[in-house]
């Protein structure tokens, strides 16, 4: 019976039990052993330990061993050993040297025991005490791995960076932080990297990705770096998770670049996680240049140093904003050339945080024809002003001659120097109302190039119609009297009011009343005012009617253009300059109405302003230059 | 015992019609033909009235009106602006530096000595101003 233990203890032993010759050669290989090394028992029988087993570097130390066991009979130990997966395993190991009856050296029979995860916990505790508060201080996730691949330290930035819980992934392999798909690789790599252990970053130029706990893969960026400490060489890892700026890249990749301007999209470190082409052309960098730089790479030497400040700032308060509103702003190229810039910032909520996306503007062609339009409105206004200067002084150069010309005549008519034939007087009648009329052409040039160049002031204000008409009809009246007229007016008693500009009502009215007088030999003048509502509006109207000469149907046209003085057939006199109507005309449109007529050759005419009474001052206010 | 009118004026012929038209009414009229001139002898004559140009050579006439106004002797003596800047916004630029009427120019030789009496009559204080000659006359024709 106690045969069938013995083999029942050599068959199910979890330890691995590895008889070898004198030599080191296997003779006997357990299913213990199978498991552990992953290498068959036809596979080892007949091999030498160190070729499939002992690694290259601990040869010497299998050798020393080896030894004691043959001198002292026993020897306990613990060391690496390799898988025939290629990873190393932690084992404690015993041996016994067996001899023969004769006392002969015959067999060595090791005992292996997988102690890889007892020994990662063992690192773990030493390597916590000795190194967590120094890595806990790094933005990085960091993670240490013993030569067994076993993981001995992570720092929290790493536990949450994988999802694990605080400790979790203490003594865990390292390949459970991979995709399954790279893990086989791994292990390999992992095996040559102790081989030659060196600072680099792991895979450079490959795409490397992290598996989170809950099966999620990401992208990250892996540097390594070895550390010898009194339990091995360890290999450190600081992971960077490039997922914020990959997805950050891929959910505005088409959004930014058909965006016409340069946009910059900038985490809290002032780190680069994005840029479109624009960008690339604008600053003269290409892309790779850019991604992860901190941005003041972009920005002017002479504000780099407040730049991080003001970054800081809009990061505490972020909101849609131009950047440094009323600041001349600029950007440098690459090759450290400035251009004028204009910045707009808004705040980017995303799922791995609050970023900045600035959208940047190069604004040089701008501030050029800024500048020439400067430039230029500087010249239209001082030729605008010459202009006013000009008129100014025209109309006093004008009058000066004008006055001895107007006054002399009035005197020699005024008889003050003596009596007058009457072919003196008519003479002199003839320069007076010359010379008048050239006042009057004068005064409506004036007028009119005051209209046209916007200068008329108009002032609106409520303006009772009645009190208007009287005003004029007290002087204009005195006219009508002369030549024998009659004069009326027909106005409502209840007070009619508009906002409008007096001043130009007024001159509209003396305009219209003249005429009226002036072209009226037999019956008289007729003043009217009434108020019309129609299509809900209120319309004022203030019309003048004469029993004058007319207009002929052909020259009604022709009567509110400039110049058009009708011909001398329809008129006895036309002493006027040929702008009075169209002067009137103007003037009432700047204040909002319309000036319309109605004539009977040889009977008379009506002249009428309407003016809109229910919008009035709307109406003056968008006339007014 | 007649009025005595200073006039302050540069031109020769606008002068000579002021002062035909003012003498015709038996007025007693002095002349000046710049500022200097013209405030000397306003000071040494004390006049009733003073006609002064606004565009005069070596001193104009606002610079004229505040220092005959600063006078004490003149203090009671209207200044009457007579020119020929008749754009719109002059007539109060003139009221407000100082003068105490404004007549345009060309004048109305009719009514010129009527509204000249009336300054007179009522004094430097009350702001009177008759305009350009055109204004007030019905003469000026408007139809096209």
């Amino acid at each position: 019976m106690s045969f069938d233990f013995n083999r029942l203890v050599l068959r199910e032993m979890p330890d691995g039990i590895v008889i070898t010759d004198p030599a080191g050669i296997v003779v006997h290989w357990t299913a213990g052993a199978e498991q552990l090394f992953g290498f068959s028992s036809d596979e080892a029988v007949g091999r030498s330990l160190n070729d499939i087993i002992v690694p290259p570097d601990r040869i010497d130390e299998e050798n020393r061993i080896l030894q004691e066991t043959i001198n002292n009979g026993v020897c306990y130990y613990e060391s690496l050993r390799l898988t025939k997966g290629g990873s190393l395993v932690y084992v404690d190991i015993s041996s016994k040297a067996i001899h023969d009856t004769l006392g002969q050296l015959e067999y060595i029979l090791f005992s292996k025991k997988d102690v890889t995860h007892l020994k990662a916990m063992r690192d773990a505790k030493l390597l916590d005490a000795k190194f967590r508060d120094l890595l806990e201080s790094m933005p990085d996730s960091i993670i240490m791995v013993n030569m067994t691949g076993r993981i001995v330290l992570a720092n929290s930035q790493a536990e949450k960076l994988f999802g694990y819980a605080p400790g979790a992934l203490r003594g865990q392999l390292i390949e459970i932080l991979l995709p399954e798909r790279f893990r086989g690789g791994h292990v390999a790599h992992r095996s040559y990297y102790f081989g030659a252990p060196r600072t680099r970053e792991m895979g450079a130029g490959l795409e490397l990705y992290g598996l989170r706990r809950d099966g999620t893969e990401f992208p990250v960026e892996i540097s390594l770096s070895p550390l010898a400490t009194e339990e091995g060489t360890m290999t450190m890892s600081a992971i960077r998770d490039l997922g914020q700026r990959r997805r950050a890249e891929k959910k505005f990749r088409g959004l930014l670049e058909s965006a016409p301007d340069a946009i910059v999209i900038v985490d809290q470190a002032g780190e680069i996680v994005l840029v479109n082409s624009q960008t690339e052309r604008l600053f003269g960098y290409p892309r790779e240049e850019l991604l992860g730089k901190k941005v003041e790479i972009l920005v002017p030497p002479r504000y780099g140093a407040v730049h991080p400040q003001y970054r800081d700032g809009f990061f505490k308060n972020a909101r849609t904003r131009p950047m440094g509103a009323g600041l001349e702003l600029f950007g440098v190229r690459r090759d450290g050339s400035e251009f004028p810039v204009e910045i707009s910032l808004s705040p980017l909520e995303t799922e791995e945080g609050l970023l900045v996306s600035s959208a940047i503007r190069d604004i040089s062609e701008r501030k050029r024809i800024e500048r020439s339009l400067h430039e230029k409105n500087i010249e239209l206004e001082a030729a605008s002003l010459a202009k006013d200067r000009f008129l100014a002084s025209m109309s006093h150069e004008l009058r000066t001659p004008l006055n001895a010309i107007i006054g002399f005549t009035g005197t020699l008519l005024m008889k003050l120097p003596g009596p007058l034939t009457a072919d003196q007087d008519k003479q002199l009648r003839t320069i007076q109302s010359s010379a008048r009329h050239l006042l009057s052409l004068i005064n409506d040039l004036l007028d009119l190039a005051r209209i046209e160049s916007g200068k008329v002031e108009l002032i609106p204000e409520p303006v009772v119609c009645q009190e208007v008409i009287r005003e004029l009809t007290e002087t204009l009246g005195t006219l009508a009297d002369k030549k024998r007229l009659w004069f009326k007016v027909n106005l409502p008693p209840e007070d009619i009011v508009v906002l409008t500009d007096r001043r130009s009502l007024r001159q509209i009215l003396i305009n219209l009343i003249n005429n009226a007088i002036k072209f009226t030999d037999e019956g008289g003048v007729l003043i009217s005012l009434c108020e019309r509502i129609a299509d809900g509006a209120s319309h004022v109207e203030i019309s003048v009617t004469d029993t004058g000469v007319g207009i002929k149907p052909n020259e009604q046209a022709k009567l509110f253009q400039a110049f058009s003085q009708l011909d001398s057939t329809s008129t006895r006199r036309f002493e006027g300059t040929g702008l009075g109507l169209y002067l009137s005309q103007k003037l009432a449109e700047l204040i909002g109405g319309k000036l319309s007529m109605q004539s009977e050759f040889g009977k008379g005419s009506t002249f009428a302003l309407v003016l809109d009474a229910t919008h009035p001052l709307r109406m003056c206010k968008e006339t007014q230059p | 015992m007649r009025r005595r009118i200073l006039i302050i004026e540069d031109n020769f012929a606008n002068m000579e019609l002021m002062e035909y038209l003012l003498r015709a009414f038996e007025y007693e009229v002095s002349a000046a033909v710049d500022g200097i001139a013209g405030i000397e002898l306003a000071l040494t004559t004390v006049p009733d009235l003073i006609i002064c140009d606004v565009h005069l050579p070596k001193m104009d006439g606002y610079e004229i009106v505040r220092r005959l106004k600063e006078a004490q002797a003149l203090r009671n003596v209207p200044v009457i602006a007579v020119t020929a800047l008749a754009m719109v916004g002059d007539q109060e630029k003139v009221l407000n530096a100082g003068f105490d009427g404004y007549i345009g120019k060309p004048i109305d030789p009719e009514s010129f000595v009527g509204q000249i009496a009336r300054f007179m009559r009522n004094g430097p204080t009350l702001k009177k101003a008759a305009g350009p000659a055109h204004n007030t006359d019905a003469e000026s024709d408007r139809r096209s």
